[in-house]
């Protein structure tokens, strides 16, 4: 239940659950939601897989994310979503990459 | 994941199971009433629909062929997963707080009307997901 708070708090996060609500996107149509960097919005995804939040399927090169929530995550997303947790903290948005940078050259 | 899933459920029906027969012995030996007994055992069958719908919109299964059919599949697994968790809750709340007479007729009205709700939004999914498809075809 961490792993699920630890990707509901991040506001980035949670707009790509909101996207997802819609319908299934791919990597790529996602990110163009978004002004930050692909690595970045990589380990977005890689936070949100880990919860079991998001589905991803890969054809080809193309990896198309589906919603994967249960009640109880739908509804706290949609609590912290009206409360705004998260908001206006950018540090954390980008901490997961910044970890897998640090991973890389380290 | 199959054989978790029926160990989740065999699990959940010996608590069930098990239950009955402590609160049969605790009736017997007069420390619970048999309405009491009887509204334990009914707000454990609601919790136990709660917690098995709220994993319904997490079983999306494989993918589909059309973002359509994608879409709307997940629209109805969470319209089913949410009339039915809140059905069972209400079901438990009802058992726990209502007078027997009102718990045993709303129960059963609040889990049909949510089963209403879940199969009247999948089917009208899937018509309306094969009338777009039978459209495109058409063209």
């Amino acid at each position: 239940m961490s792993k699920v708070f630890k990707a509901l708090a991040v506001p980035t996060r949670r707009k790509v659950l909101q996207l997802l609500r819609r319908r299934p996107m791919t990597a790529g149509e996602l990110s163009e939601h978004f002004p930050v960097s692909k690595p970045t919005m990589s380990a977005h995804f890689a936070v949100l897989r880990e919860a079991d939040l998001v589905d991803a399927g890969k054809q080809g090169t193309t990896i198309t994310y589906r919603l994967k929530l249960s009640v109880l995550e739908d509804a706290l997303l949609g609590f912290s979503q009206a409360f705004g947790i998260g908001v206006g903290d950018a540090g954390p948005a980008d901490e997961p990459a910044l970890e897998i940078t640090k991973g890389r050259t380290s | 994941m199959i054989t978790k899933r029926l160990a989740v459920a065999v699990a959940l029906a010996a608590t069930i199971l098990a239950v009955a027969a402590a609160l049969r012995y605790a009736e017997g030996a007069g420390t619970v009433s048999a309405e009491g007994a009887r509204r334990i055992m009914q707000v454990l069958v609601g919790l136990s629909l709660a917690a098995y719908a709220n994993f319904m919109p997490k079983q999306i299964g494989r993918a589909r062929r059309s973002p359509e059919a994608e879409s709307r599949t997940q629209a109805a697994l969470r319209v089913g997963g949410w009339s039915m968790t809140l059905a069972g809750l209400a079901y438990a709340g009802l058992w726990a707080l209502a007078p027997l007479r009102v718990a045993d007729v709303a129960s059963m009205i609040v889990v049909a009307a949510a089963l209403a709700v879940t199969l009247g939004y999948a089917i009208w999914s899937f018509t309306a997901c094969r009338s777009a498809a039978d459209a495109q075809v058409g063209r």
